[in-house]
């Protein structure tokens, strides 16, 4: 494995005492789909807003593409900001712009394209993820699957080296979901990108992974290919496969708040 | 930490949070620029929208200030003195708060319900990572939106209640027409209105930070959307009365 | 008409034609007959009527003295300037309390209830249809609007005029600390022409327009929550409707108030 995508190294997060991450240690490589799985309130979100760096942790540092993004200023983050995209679990798209103008919005702010050229790349990319022609859509007319491709849409429209999803089925019907995985695995052919997916969706899960690094209670208790996962001998993991919820505790865990 | 020990520490949390944030807008307006066409279009959208019912709210202050000079000086057997009494308490006082009360139940309720409704719905967070300050992008526009529109909407404020004044006190309070117009612009400076457009841009400012404050800072979901704005209107409401003290004070010594 | 298929009941007794139920209105005639209706008819638990009226006192009270001390304190600035151009500025407090108590606190008072309770009533009924309580509420057969709105209208209608009349006690405080210690009126005169000037009457109109007040921002407040629609952006809407229409209303209603209880032959003495 060449230098990995993101690395944790020992990070730890605790809100107001609560511990949420704890002395996580973890490599994504670069080029594959990385899935986090884990139960609500696994601290799967923490995790995705530290990669960002929304949040800062208390310990340990956080390399993405070699760079500590910790130490960065803002400056610095903004610049790294721009080789990712992000999907967020609504799409978070902006309610007063169209389509269009969200699609358009990340090549509006850093990069020199003219109008027509802007155009042409919000058609395309909004084609690659099946919704040609809904430049003049508002979000609001949207279903929840529309909103989540515009949202991807608009994460990889700047051609971002890693593009990270938040729960991509979450509030979805099973057949949506299903298309939504289906342009996850699609998307990750055609770009050959980073894709590093946090879900607690366990059949999506094993359609999408190339790897899959299991959290529960803050820690990262399992990490492997999906086979290696599947056939793992883990209680922990066995249980969450076997959608026993809740988990087994671990030893000394506090209690998690979703 | 009681109760009673905790007010005024939260309170003090909340003002120590204000002038953090105040102070990141202007810096990172300075560091990423300032949105012009925004803020044309905010300064357009704000002027436009509150104008109706700034207007409506401008013509009943008026009405109210002449019965209220006349019920008061009638007392004195001097109920031509209300002409004087409209110019005076009305262009000072009373039109530039309440213009600031307005703007702010209008404009600024909605300036704080967009953006908690933009946090709720993760649209900061999206900014961030699309490596856009929402500082710059959101609140600064709207703060200069604000202040440039201000000067107008307080002088139409005071020219509508004026005028609405005048109604009442010469076809309801049958007040000399003449003498009226006598009294109110003998008692009204170009300071005067000068002290007003003033007031109103203060007040401008105080509505688009708070309610920026509010807004930025609030908790997810629709409850903290509803608290957030209930926090914004009435902190911007006791924020402006009390500037509108300090700036008589120094003004009028 | 007899029908021709097998599976066509048999034909119905005819019942004596009965009007459809309709769905409530969202108009605001309608919404505050129906709120109304509610609280002449009881059971509405007036339990809860003290504790949202606690809820609003305890709220607005600091907000209420807090603006209107400084307000009262332009007054003794402004007015003072203003009587020393007729050498009569021993009549300052006399005026500034006429106007305090009839005018500026009632309205003052009431546009910070709407903008602090108020609005709080708007987010908190708001998120309640968002999140299906109403219609819960409705569902287990007690009605929302005798449950959760009567008890907020009559606690508002309960507290503003107290908090009229206590802001009428701070704006004439913040008047005299400004005449007295400020520009060194005599305190025994600045008391003599207090009380000489108003009246009863005075008080008693005050406290009358808080409740008006009070009723309409309580009814505004809670049908603006109450029929509020389309998520988060909904209640922020409901909140932003609350406050624009409160202080329109209030300066209209004060108005119309004024012009009937100052300005008729007699009313003021």
């Amino acid at each position: 494995m060449s230098v990995p995508a993101v690395e944790f190294a020992h990070v730890s997060k605790a809100f107001s005492g609560r511990v949420v991450l704890q002395d996580v240690d973890l490599r994504i490589p670069a080029g594959r789909t990385t899935v986090i799985i884990g139960p609500s309130g696994a601290g799967k979100s923490v995790f995705l807003k530290l990669l960002v760096g929304l949040l800062q942790p208390d310990e340990g540092r956080i390399l993405v593409e070699g760079e500590d993004l910790t130490r960065l200023d803002e400056e610095g983050l903004y610049r790294l900001r721009r080789r990712i995209g992000m999907l967020f679990q609504d799409g978070a798209l902006f309610d007063s712009m169209t389509v269009g103008e969200n699609v358009a919005f990340p090549l509006r702010r850093h990069t020199r394209m003219r109008e027509p050229e802007i155009d042409a790349a919000v058609a395309s990319v909004l084609a690659s993820v099946g919704l040609p022609g809904t430049q003049e859509r508002m979000p609001s007319e949207l279903s929840g699957g529309m909103r989540k491709r515009v949202g991807l849409a608009r994460a990889i429209v700047l051609d971002p080296d890693i593009v990270l999803f938040d729960e991509p089925s979450s509030g979805l019907d099973p057949v949506t979901s299903d298309a939504i995985d289906q342009l996850i695995v699609e998307m990750r052919e055609r770009l050959g990108k980073t894709f590093i997916v946090i879900s607690h969706d366990i059949v999506g899960t094993f359609r999408i992974a190339d790897h899959i690094a299991m959290l529960h209670g803050g820690r990262i208790v399992a990490r492997g290919t999906p086979e290696e996962i599947r056939h793992s001998p883990d209680p922990v993991v066995r249980a969450f496969l076997r959608r026993n919820i809740p988990l087994p505790p671990l030893p000394g865990e506090r209690e998690e708040s979703p | 930490m009681t109760a009673a020990a905790g007010i005024p520490a939260r309170f003090l949390a909340t003002v120590g949070g204000y002038a953090g944030f105040t102070w990141d807008c202007a810096a990172a307006t300075l560091r990423h620029g300032l949105r012009t066409d925004a803020t044309l279009r905010e300064a357009y959208v704000i002027g436009v929208r509150s104008l109706p019912v700034l207007v409506t709210m401008a013509v009943f202050v008026g009405t109210n200030l002449s019965i209220q000079g006349h019920a008061a000086f009638r007392t004195l057997g001097a109920h031509s003195l209300v002409g004087m009494f409209v110019a005076l308490a009305g262009v000072r006082e009373v039109c530039p708060l309440l213009a600031g009360t307005m703007v702010a139940a209008k404009t600024g309720t909605e300036i704080c319900a967009q953006l908690a409704v933009m946090r709720t719905k993760e649209q900061i967070d999206a900014l961030e990572v699309m490596a856009v300050n929402p500082y710059a992008e959101l609140i600064a526009p709207r703060l200069l939106g604000i202040v440039l529109v201000m000067p107008a909407l307080t002088v139409l404020t005071l020219a509508a209640a004026i005028a609405s004044a005048t109604a009442v006190a010469v076809w309801q309070l049958d007040v000399n027409p003449g003498e009226f117009r006598d009294y109110v612009f003998d008692n009204i400076r170009l300071a005067d209105v000068g002290i007003a457009v003033l007031k109103g841009v203060l007040f401008g400012a105080v509505i688009a930070t708070v309610s920026g404050f509010f807004g930025l800072t609030s908790e997810r979901g629709p409850e903290g959307v509803g608290r957030a704005t209930n926090r914004a209107i009435v902190a911007i409401c006791v924020v402006c009365v009390m500037l509108n003290y300090l700036v008589t004070a120094v003004a009028y010594r | 008409m007899p029908s021709a298929t097998s599976l066509a009941p048999p034909s119905a007794p005819a019942d004596p034609p009965r009007r459809r139920r309709r769905e409530p209105s969202a108009a605001f005639h309608a919404y505050a007959y129906r709120v109304g209706a509610a609280a002449l008819r009881p059971p509405w638990s007036a339990a809860e009527v003290v504790r949202h009226a606690y809820v609003v006192g305890y709220r607005c009270l600091l907000p209420v003295l807090v603006s209107m001390v400084p307000f009262g304190m332009v007054i003794g600035v402004q007015g003072m300037k203003i009587l020393d151009l007729f050498g009569a500025h021993r009549l300052l407090s006399g005026l500034m309390a006429l106007l305090v108590i009839r005018e500026l606190a009632p309205v003052l008072t009431s546009v910070l209830v709407a903008a602090q309770a108020g609005s709080a009533f708007a987010a908190e009924l708001g998120a309640m249809r968002l999140k299906e309580e109403l219609d819960a509420t409705a569902v287990m057969a007690v009605d929302p609007v005798s449950w959760h709105v009567v008890p907020r209208v009559l606690g508002m209608a309960l507290v503003t005029p107290a908090l009229t009349v206590l802001a009428a006690v701070g704006g004439i405080a913040g008047g005299w600390v400004v005449a007295v210690y400020g520009r060194g009126l005599p305190h025994g005169e600045f008391a003599a022409h207090t009380v000489a000037l108003i009246g009863t009457w005075d008080l008693w109109a005050s406290a009358v327009k808080g409740l008006v007040y009070g009723v309409t921002i309580g009814l505004v407040s809670t049908w603006r929550g109450f029929h509020s629609s389309g998520g988060a952006e909904g209640v922020g809407r409901a909140v932003n409707d609350t406050v624009v229409i409160c202080v329109v209303s209030i300066l209209v209603l004060n108005y119309l108030l004024s012009t009937l209880m100052f300005t008729g032959a007699g009313a003021a003495g």
